[in-house]
C-alpha cells in the first residue's frame, strides 16, 4: 500500500496505458475463482462417485436445467446488488406464462407479439413493485411478499376455465432441447453483465446498494434507478417464463412456485452480497450450476428430493456465512 | 500563501433557518463567503454546523432564508442543484461508496458517457477517459494513489479523504464545502488533508469548512464563524483571535461585542 505521506514520487502513476482492462479482468477473476473451484470440485466428486454421471448428456442436462432459473436469477442479481429484494418474481413468472398462453392458445396471436406482450407484462409488474417501494418506503421484503401472493392470484384468475396448451410449433422451438435455452441463458447473462459493468445505470446499482445516501448526495436519481432494476427483474422473469411455457407446451398458474427462492439461493451461493453493493451475473451463473450439479448428482446417487433440499439449504447458509465472514467489519 | 483573498463576496446566505417541528436547529443565520478564502465554521455539538451546510447544499430543505451567488438569488433545493451552481460538498461519513473503485467514486453521478452510438443509446461509460482525467488530477494535486481500479475501502482514511477532496477540484467550479475533513484522521494524515484543503484555493475554489480543531482554524483558515445553539455567535478574521478566545465564543463564556 502506498502511503500518501511518503515523499518519493516514484510510485505515483503507472501509466494509464498499463492495460486497465487487464487489471479489471484479473480483479474479476480473483473474485470468481473460489466459486468456480467449488463448482469444479463438486462436479468431480460426483464424477468419481457415479458412473452414469460421467456422460456428456448429464453435463448438458445440468446446463439445460439451470438455464431457465439462471435467466430469472440474472434479474435477481441486479436487484440484490442495488440493495433491493424481489420475492414476487416467481409469481410474475406465473402471470406471464398464463398471459402468453392466453395470447397464443385463445387469441392465436403471432408468436412474436405474444412474446412481446409477455415481456411487457413482466416489466410492468416489476416496475409496480419498485414504484410502490420508492414512494411508500414500505420495505422491499413486504412489498414483494404482497406481490408474491397478489400476482399469484392474478395468474389464477386469468387462467381459470381456460385450456392453455398446444402452442404453435414455432413457439415450441424456443424452449425445446438444451441448446436454445442454454444459448439464451448465456446471451442474457452476457447482456446483463455488460449492463452492470459498462453502463451508467448498471454502475449506479452498485453505488445505491453500497451506500444509498452517498449515491443520493452524489446526484444519482435513486428512486428512478431502483424502479428500472425491478423492471429488469420482471423482464427477465418473463423471459424465463416464456421459455418454460414453450418447453412444457402448456401454461398454468402453479408454475414458478419458489423460483424466487432458488434464484436468491443461486445468487448468494455465487457470492453476490445479500447486503448489496457487490456481485455479478458470472457468479450467479456459477451459483446456479453448483445448485443444479448437486441436485442432478445426488439423484444419480439415489438420494431423494427431500435430502437434496436439505443439502441446498445447508449450502445457502454456508455461502452467506462466507459472505459475512469475509466482509470487512467496517 | 499562494493566492490572495479577494473582497468580492461569492456566496451570501441570508436569514437561514431550519425548524424540525417545534425544534429550532438553526435560526436566522447569515453567511458570507469571500472569493478565494477558507471560512471555518465552528461550534459545539448541536450548534447547527451540519444543519447549516446541509441547508446550503440542498441536502435538507430550509425553513426560511435565501442564498445569493454573485449577487443573484439562486434556488438550491437538492444536491444536484448545488452541484449545478458550482458547489461541491464533502460529507464526513458520506464521501465515498466503499464498494466502488476510486474512478467510479470520483465520477459517481457525473460519469463520462462514451461519445458514440453505444453511449447515446445505453449510457455506456468511457472508463479510459475517466481514468485519464483522474490520473492527471492526482498528479496535479500530488495525491499518490496508483491503483484507481481498487475499491475505496482498500485505502487508508487519509487516502480516502484525499480522493474526496480531489472531487471538489474536479467538479466544484466555485465553492467547496467540507464537513470535518480530518475527523477520522491521524496527525500526519490530517496535515496532508489540510495542505490539500489549502491548495484548493490555488485551484480557484472558495472553501467553507466545518471543524472542531482550533489549530486548523488558526493555521489554515482566513475567517471563522462561530455558531451557538443554532444562532450565529460571532464572525472573526482569524488574525484577530486566538484559540482561547474562540473556545470562549463557542461555549458562550465570551459574548461577542462586535455583533
Amino acid at each position: 500500500m502506498t502511503d500518501m505521506t511518503q515523499n518519493s514520487s516514484t510510485q505515483i502513476s503507472t501509466p494509464a496505458a498499463d492495460g486497465s482492462s487487464f487489471a479489471i479482468l484479473r480483479h474479476q477473476f480473483l473474485q470468481i475463482w473460489q466459486v468456480l473451484a467449488a463448482l469444479v470440485l463438486i462436479y468431480l466428486v460426483f464424477f468419481v462417485l457415479s458412473e452414469p454421471f460421467r456422460s456428456l448428456d448429464t453435463l448438458l442436462s445440468i446446463f439445460g436445467q439451470a438455464s431457465i432459473l439462471a435467466i430469472l436469477a440474472c434479474g435477481t442479481t441486479v436487484v440484490l446488488i442495488s440493495g433491493g429484494l424481489d420475492l414476487s418474481v416467481g409469481s410474475i413468472f406465473a402471470v406471464v406464462g398464463v398471459i402468453v398462453g392466453i395470447a397464443l392458445a385463445e387469441y392465436q396471436l403471432p408468436v412474436l407479439v405474444a412474446v412481446l406482450i409477455g415481456l411487457m407484462a413482466g416489466a410492468a409488474m416489476g416496475a409496480l413493485n419498485g414504484t410502490i417501494q420508492v414512494f411508500t418506503k414500505v420495505p422491499a421484503f413486504i412489498v414483494t411478499l404482497g406481490g408474491l401472493t397478489a400476482y399469484k392470484g392474478i395468474a389464477e384468475i386469468l387462467a381459470s376455465g381456460r385450456d392453455l396448451s398446444r402452442f404453435p410449433e414455432s413457439f415450441q422451438m424456443l424452449g425445446s432441447g438444451y441448446l436454445v435455452p442454454m444459448l439464451i441463458m448465456f446471451g442474457v447473462a452476457l447482456l446483463t453483465g455488460l449492463f452492470l459493468t459498462k453502463t451508467r445505470l448498471g454502475n449506479h446499482a452498485f453505488a445505491i446498494g453500497g451506500n444509498e445516501e452517498v449515491a443520493r448526495l452524489s446526484g444519482v436519481n435513486v428512486r428512478k434507478s431502483r424502479i428500472y432494476y425491478y423492471m429488469l427483474g420482471g423482464v427477465l422473469a418473463a423471459t424465463a417464463a416464456i421459455l418454460e411455457v414453450s418447453k412444457l407446451n402448456f401454461a398454468m398458474p402453479a408454475r414458478g412456485q419458489s423460483y424466487e427462492l432458488f434464484a436468491i439461493a443461486a445468487v448468494v451461493i455465487g457470492g453476490t452480497s445479500l447486503f448489496g453493493g457487490r456481485g455479478g451475473v458470472g457468479k450467479t451463473l456459477i451459483g446456479m450450476l453448483i445448485m443444479q450439479t448437486i441436485i442432478v448428482g445426488l439423484s444419480y446417487l439415489g438420494v431423494g428430493t427431500s435430502v437434496q433440499r436439505i443439502a441446498i439449504g445447508i449450502i445457502i447458509i454456508v455461502a452467506v456465512y462466507w459472505d459475512v465472514w469475509r466482509r470487512p467489519s467496517r | 500563501m499562494a493566492s490572495q483573498v479577494g473582497d468580492k463576496t461569492i456566496l451570501h446566505a441570508r436569514g437561514v433557518s431550519k425548524h424540525y417541528g417545534g425544534v429550532v436547529a438553526l435560526e436566522d443565520v447569515d453567511l458570507d463567503l469571500r472569493e478565494g478564502e477558507v471560512l471555518a465554521v465552528v461550534g459545539d455539538n448541536g450548534a447547527g454546523k451540519s444543519t447549516l451546510i446541509k441547508a446550503l447544499t440542498g441536502a435538507i430543505s430550509k425553513t426560511s432564508g435565501t442564498i445569493e451567488m454573485d449577487g443573484r438569488v439562486v434556488q438550491i433545493n437538492s444536491p444536484t442543484e448545488a452541484k449545478a451552481a458550482g458547489i461541491e460538498t464533502v460529507y464526513q461519513d458520506l464521501a465515498l461508496v466503499n464498494e466502488l473503485s476510486i474512478t467510479k467514486n470520483m465520477f459517481l453521478g457525473r460519469e463520462i458517457v462514451r461519445d458514440d452510438i453505444l453511449g447515446r443509446l445505453f449510457g455506456t461509460l468511457d472508463f479510459g477517459k475517466m481514468d485519464a482525467e483522474i490520473r492527471a488530477l492526482f498528479q496535479k494535486l500530488d495525491i499518490r494513489i496508483a491503483d484507481i481500479y481498487r475499491e475505496a475501502e482498500a485505502f487508508s482514511g487519509g487516502q480516502r479523504q484525499a480522493v474526496a477532496l480531489a472531487k471538489t477540484v474536479m467538479f466544484g467550479k466555485r465553492i467547496a464545502i467540507l464537513d470535518e475533513p480530518t475527523a477520522a484522521l491521524g496527525v500526519r494524515e490530517s496535515k496532508m488533508a489540510m495542505d490539500l484543503v489549502r491548495s484548493l484555493k490555488d485551484h480557484g475554489l472558495s472553501v467553507i469548512m466545518i471543524t472542531h480543531n482550533m489549530q486548523h482554524v488558526m493555521n489554515y483558515c482566513d475567517r471563522v464563524m462561530v455558531l451557538r445553539l443554532g444562532r450565529l455567535a460571532a464572525v472573526r478574521d482569524v488574525k484577530d483571535v486566538d484559540g482561547d478566545a474562540l473556545v470562549g465564543l463557542i461555549t458562550g463564556a465570551t459574548e461577542d461585542k462586535a455583533a
